[in-house]
């Protein structure tokens, strides 16, 4: 296969391979009239090789490959954010911020610019400027999850969990059989203490992804936890029974499964935790962490 | 049909070299010539506007809830429904919300729906012209031709398809007149056009004619904008009925049965 054939399935399948383009483009580079012979696509590989050289960080090649594009297509809205990159990677924000703009002005549709600009704000620390550009462009955009997903990520950053439970309900809707995505929603729930819908989601991720750590983890401290405030309000509360609202608890204790479910829930969490980490006979060390942890 | 009738008809070898051919020749020309055509007079498609997209991924944003509802709890997915039909009843996603009220008698006011409208337009008018010349000439030069003999027999229902133009009750359906050749020819071509000219082309004039008939039926040309008020509407009476089951309620069972840790007791609700 050619390089270049090779190129442009790196290209299609938006891997991020920046030192497989380099080493590539390489000869394609030295020697001229082979891209050009390539026609319409050397246009495609020296954007490519652009994008790889800034993510190598080799900006002087960047800047060489920019001036190729740039004298080919002077007035492209596509190489002015190319020009925007370049002055990203190499430490001008405002500048890019500035070219971005422009882009965006020409075009209001211009997605990758806008996604650029708030790209930029969160690079700056600018998260709740960044979480502003975001909500503006979801309401436009509001079918892009992976934009729900970086608001999300913002939210939490900024410690707004109810938001970033929204967001992820957003991107849950659209992409409900994705594990990655009711893992985040669980733990954001535990961390609000709605602990019978995190539940259910570290549940869902195991039934989504056979064995999963992570789930365990949540599924053997939601459950734990379940027990120990349900055990707790038995004792204590013969006034208020079970529906009364604990202080501490924003989640009705009516909800959660019945006792022997969590007991039968909490133990397997133990044992497939157990069994996963000792079928890894390298990993002991977090075997016996493990197996502190959950002697507790 | 006797044999003797069969044995007694032979074709001018010059009607195949200056009728046959020539029929097919041209309308493949034609087919490529509309396609380089097409291809120069549709220049890019006029941009949509953000508060275009807005509008689109709103009514989208109904459809993913109404579909994939029972994956969220229900207290978020009450508070969406809530706030979705409250947008959609006021049309808060609506791009041009003062006309809302007026409905869509004002869809010719945007120019850009002019715009889309004269393209649709134009592409018909293509499509429509050559086939009509090349129908016209065939009828007008060699009306009640016979092109050519099919190497098999055929049934007497295949008279009308074949032998169109000739009213020759008792002639073998083997025979095809020009005409007929000509609507053989432009239902036919279509699979050469993609040979010649890749598959997504507007060489074959038949897709123009389904797009007429249609016309008629639908009352609504291609390409027509949408009256997206009313679709939200009816978005927000399907949005407003939708039944909420949570997909976890029974999810326990679900891991447990899974792990092998309890019997499938009953029917898992899951769909």
């Amino acid at each position: 296969m050619s390089s270049l054939a090779l190129l442009a399935e790196i290209r299609q399948s938006s891997e991020r391979r920046p030192y497989e383009v380099l080493k590539l483009a390489e000869p394609l580079l030295n020697s001229s009239n082979q891209l050009t012979s390539a026609t319409d696509d050397a246009w495609l590989v020296y954007e490519q090789v652009f994008l790889s050289a800034l993510d190598e960080g080799q900006i002087d090649l960047a800047k060489a490959l920019l001036h190729i594009l740039h004298s080919r297509f002077p007035s492209s809205q596509r190489v002015k954010r190319l020009y925007g990159l370049v002055n990203e990677a190499a430490g001008h924000p405002d500048e890019s911020h500035k070219l971005y703009s422009e882009v965006v002005d020409k075009d209001p549709t211009n997605v990758l610019a806008l996604k650029r600009i708030i790209a930029l704000l969160k690079a700056e620390g600018k998260m709740a400027l960044a979480a502003n550009e975001l909500v503006g462009y979801l309401d436009t955009h509001g079918n892009d999850f992976e934009a729900w997903l970086e608001l999300s990520h913002i939210y939490l950053g900024l410690h707004m969990y109810r938001q970033a439970a929204f967001c992820l309900e957003e991107v849950i809707l659209q992409q409900p059989a994705n594990h990655y995505f009711h893992l985040c929603y669980a733990e954001i729930n535990y961390s609000m203490g709605l602990l019978d819908i995190a539940l259910k989601e570290y549940l869902r991720v195991i039934e989504l992804s056979t064995d999963n750590v992570r789930g365990f983890y949540g599924v053997k401290l939601t459950a734990d936890r379940i027990i120990e405030l349900l055990s707790s309000s038995t004792r204590s509360g013969s006034g208020g029974g079970k529906s009364r609202r604990d202080a501490q608890m924003s989640f009705s204790l009516d909800n959660v499964p019945q006792m022997p479910v969590l007991e039968k829930l909490s133990q397997l969490a133990t044992e497939r935790l157990v069994a996963t980490y000792s079928a890894n006979k390298a990993a002991s060390a977090p075997t016996k962490a493990l197996e502190d942890w959950l002697k507790q | 049909m006797a044999d003797g009738t069969e044995q007694a008809m032979f074709l001018d070898p010059a009607i195949r070299d200056w009728v046959l051919f020539p029929i097919t020749v041209i309308m493949v020309l034609v087919g490529v010539f509309r396609h380089q055509l097409t291809i120069l007079m549709t220049g890019e498609p006029p941009k949509p506007e953000p508060k275009d997209i807005r509008q689109g991924k709103a009514l989208m944003r109904g459809q993913i809830l109404a579909q994939n509802n029972s994956y969220i709890p229900l207290a978020a997915f009450a508070e969406r429904k809530k706030y979705l039909c409250a947008a959609y009843e006021e049309g808060t996603y609506l791009k041009n919300k003062a006309q809302k009220e007026q409905g869509a008698a004002n869809l010719m006011a945007d120019p850009k729906n002019m715009e889309v409208m004269m393209d649709g337009m134009k592409k018909q008018m293509m499509g429509i012209v050559p086939q009509t010349l090349i129908m016209g000439w065939i009828q007008f030069f060699f009306s009640g031709f016979i092109l050519i003999k099919l190497p098999f027999p055929l049934g007497v229902r295949f008279k009308q398809m074949l032998q169109s133009g000739i009213m020759t009750p008792n002639m073998d359906v083997r025979w095809v007149s020009s005409l007929s050749w000509y609507f053989i020819n432009l239902f036919g071509l279509r699979g050469v056009f993609s040979l010649i000219l890749g598959g997504e082309n507007s060489a074959d004039g038949t897709r123009d004619m389904t797009a007429m008939s249609t016309m008629g039926a639908m009352g609504q040309q291609p390409g027509q904008p949408q009256d997206f008020n009313k679709q939200f509407l009816s978005m927000k009476d399907n949005l407003s009925i939708v039944y909420h089951e949570w997909d976890l309620e029974n999810i326990e069972q679900r891991v447990l049965v899974k792990y092998g840790k309890q019997a499938r007791l009953f029917k898992s609700s899951r769909k």
